[in-house]
């Protein structure tokens, strides 16, 4: 039992990485977006981005699930290729990483609009380009909050359970998170097992939430 | 070699109209005037930082902007210099990186010049929050040089030191003017900096070019209309 | 003065609460009885089917059905629940019942039976025909009620082990929370088949029966109802039962693919 609880926190830390990663490129891309540039369309495409956060959770699972079953419009293409996604590890990413975007933007957002302009100006006068100008002085600035977002979203990837269950299932040793898990040894009665998960759940999620607050403080 | 700047532009922000229709031949020109004449907006205008309504900007041979001929360089393709009011050195990188960070390759040679120059040489791995006013001012102006502008362009780069500072960095600027002949458009309510930098000046008040000539006769003229050189 | 008006406001409140939680109590008792039914997820389309047949000649009666998988409704109701009658899947959560006291003992009837199936969406061009096609490589995904707790899936593993195929089968196990949702699994197409009741097959359009499990093979399957102790509405809940007892109830659980046990006493209870 104990080596269940064990494998279960394991693979949820590895896929909410996985997941933390998968976020990184669009979260960093959309909240320099928003914070630098105004476009038709800006309002309309925040809300999308922000809408996981307000929407219930089963919600946003029941939307992927439509979107990627084998029948559904993205489906249909991976499965084409070969690409199962639906009740496998690759699920969990999906549903962790659609969860966690919405606070990387946000509090991605924040740092770049605290990075000062006049040093992006600057840089451009001495003959960088934008990517130049993103990557040596735009990210390294907005640096410290950008951890600090990408902390909170990786704690709440590993907390993450409605969208998750919906289009991962509960699979033991396969799709299993610690909150999956914590729902489904209590619905069989298996306290002792669910006990064990809410005890590391609490550990994680109270690290990685304390390093982000350290890091924003600062 | 005589040096043409265009800056014949007009440029609208909210109530405020900026208009020049100047074209001078001297390469060390100064924007002299009380603050909130539009000086900097100027530099920025020139520097490709703000957009014109219409007009034309030139230095020596380089169209920067010509709305007629719909020329709009971005800034990075200028090639000018700024050293600006708020000094701004990269807060993340040390002296070095800050200094290189414009320079292309096989510039080594310049490097040592530079900073022969500015008395940078034993700054060069300091981070920049553990400098002085005066030793943050001159790694901002050889950041500039080192991006080998045709153009610099120098925000009141002396207002922020005292009167000592002042004095100890105003030589350098005189030495890159001599030394590295770069035309310099020099931003200053100071009327004795002007005299020491500029051959040209240009008198901007609230937009408008109000005087425009050899500096000893601008000012003289900016002195008897109630003087400059009160601070601010 | 403000000594004066308090009281007095607080008073006014306090009366107004006490009035609208009064309301609902005495409106209750001037209109119609309620009953509230847990049953398992098997049985919602056949016992709304019912409960809108029922409460259409007994006006003065309200059902509510709280459907879920069977042992999802036994925690329910061991918490204390407000349940007056259960129909489960299985006899396990009615003798857990039994064992707290929630049921009294043996006071429960064996009411109806099913069987189990295989099915898989519509759209595969080579289902499996028999257990042993499940074995196949094409054959990835295969929903199941939680095996360790729901009773289609406790049904469904027995068999499996039974016959000495449940270990080449697990990797490919989906458990889900309920029969329903495992036949929603092979509805979407994200599982290749699952194990099913055939009176659920016969709800779902994109889902098609590949083959049955034999009624003599199978282990035995049981739905138990009972009175829950405790009940507050017990007559209206035992009429209740009686309905479900009748001919024209037997009519549309037959009609639904149900087979409809004799009352205790049949030779299928273990």
């Amino acid at each position: 039992m104990t080596t269940d609880v064990w494998q279960v926190a394991w693979f949820t830390v590895t896929v909410a990485g996985v997941a933390t990663i998968v976020m990184l490129p669009p979260g960093i891309g959309l909240a320099w977006l928003f914070a630098r540039h105004r476009f038709l369309g800006r309002t309309a495409l925040e809300t999308l981005v922000a809408l996981p956060l307000v929407i219930p959770p089963v919600a946003t699972g029941l939307i992927l699930l439509n979107l990627f079953g084998r029948r559904g419009s993205l489906g249909r293409l991976l499965a084409a290729a070969g690409v199962e996604v639906i009740f496998t590890w690759k699920a969990v990413v999906l549903a962790m990483a659609v969860m966690g975007l919405p606070l990387l933007v946000r509090a991605g957002r924040v740092a770049f609009e605290q990075v000062d302009r006049r040093y992006e100006q600057m840089a451009a006068t001495l003959g960088a380009g934008p990517l130049r100008v993103f990557m040596t002085v735009s990210l390294p600035l907005a640096g410290r909050g950008l951890m600090a977002g990408t902390l909170l979203a990786f704690s709440r990837a590993l907390g993450e359970f409605g969208a998750t269950v919906m289009v991962a299932g509960s699979i033991p040793g396969s799709t299993r998170t610690i909150a999956a898990g914590i729902y489904s040894y209590t619905e069989v009665g298996n306290d002792a097992a669910a006990a064990g998960l809410l005890l590391v759940s609490i550990c994680i999620a109270f690290g990685a939430l304390w390093v982000s607050n350290r890091l924003a403080q600062s | 070699m005589s040096f043409a700047l265009t800056l014949d532009f007009v440029l609208r922000q909210d109530d405020f109209v900026l208009e020049m229709h100047e074209q001078v031949a001297d390469r060390a020109v100064a924007l002299y005037g009380r603050s909130g004449a539009g000086k900097t907006m100027v530099l920025d205008t020139v520097a490709g930082l703000r957009r014109p309504h219409r007009g034309r900007i030139q230095a020596g041979d380089h169209v920067l902007f010509d709305s007629k001929a719909h020329v709009d360089l971005p800034a990075r393709h200028r090639r000018v210099g700024y050293v600006p009011q708020d000094v701004t050195l990269f807060p993340h990188m040390d002296v070095r990186r800050n200094v290189m960070y414009g320079a292309g390759r096989s510039t080594s040679n310049m490097l040592a010049h530079v900073l022969d120059l500015l008395d940078l040489e034993p700054f060069l791995d300091r981070r920049v929050g553990q400098l002085s006013g005066g030793e943050r001012q001159r790694v901002a102006i050889a950041r500039a040089l080192m991006a080998a502008p045709d153009l610099l362009l120098l925000d009141e780069p002396l207002s922020a030191l005292d009167v000592e500072l002042r004095a100890r960095v105003l030589p350098y600027l005189v030495r890159v003017r001599d030394d590295l002949r770069v035309p310099m458009l020099y931003v200053s309510h100071h009327a004795d900096e002007v005299r020491a930098i500029a051959d040209w000046v240009i008198h901007l008040e609230r937009g408008r070019v109000t005087a425009a000539g050899p500096a000893e006769k601008v000012l003289a003229a900016a002195a008897g209309t109630g003087g400059l050189d009160s601070p601010g | 003065m403000l000594r004066r008006i308090l009281p007095w406001r607080l008073g006014g409140w306090l009366g107004l609460v006490l009035l609208l939680t009064a309301l609902p109590a005495s409106a209750g008792a001037r209109q119609s009885a309620r009953v509230v039914v847990s049953a398992a997820s098997s049985l919602t389309d056949v016992l709304t089917q019912l409960v809108d047949l029922y409460e259409a000649t007994e006006a003065a009666v309200r059902v509510e059905l709280n459907l879920a998988g069977s042992n999802t409704l036994a925690r329910q109701i061991i918490a204390g629940a407000p349940v007056d009658l259960f129909l489960s899947a299985n006899v396990d959560e009615m003798r857990r019942l039994e064992a707290v006291g929630r049921v009294r003992a043996n006071s429960w009837d064996a009411l109806l039976s099913n069987q189990l199936v295989v099915v898989t969406p519509d759209d595969q061009p080579a289902p499996p025909r028999q257990l042993d096609d499940l074995r196949a490589a094409a054959v990835r995904r295969i929903a199941i009620g939680d095996p360790a707790a729901v009773p289609a899936g406790i049904y469904a593993r027995q068999y499996l082990e039974a016959l000495g195929i449940w270990d080449d089968l697990a990797g490919k196990l989906v458990p889900t929370r309920s029969v329903r949702a495992a036949l929603a699994a092979v509805e979407t197409g994200n599982v290749d088949a699952a194990f099913v009741y055939r009176t659920d097959a016969a709800t779902a359009p994109r889902a098609v029966v590949a083959f049955e499990i034999p009624l003599a093979e199978a282990p035995a399957i049981v739905y138990p109802i009972a009175l829950i102790e405790g009940s507050q509405n017990g007559t209206a809940a035992a009429a209740f039962l009686r309905f479900l007892r009748s001919a024209s109830a037997k009519t549309v659980f037959e009609w639904a693919g149900f087979i409809v046990l004799a009352s205790r006493g049949s030779a299928i209870v273990p």
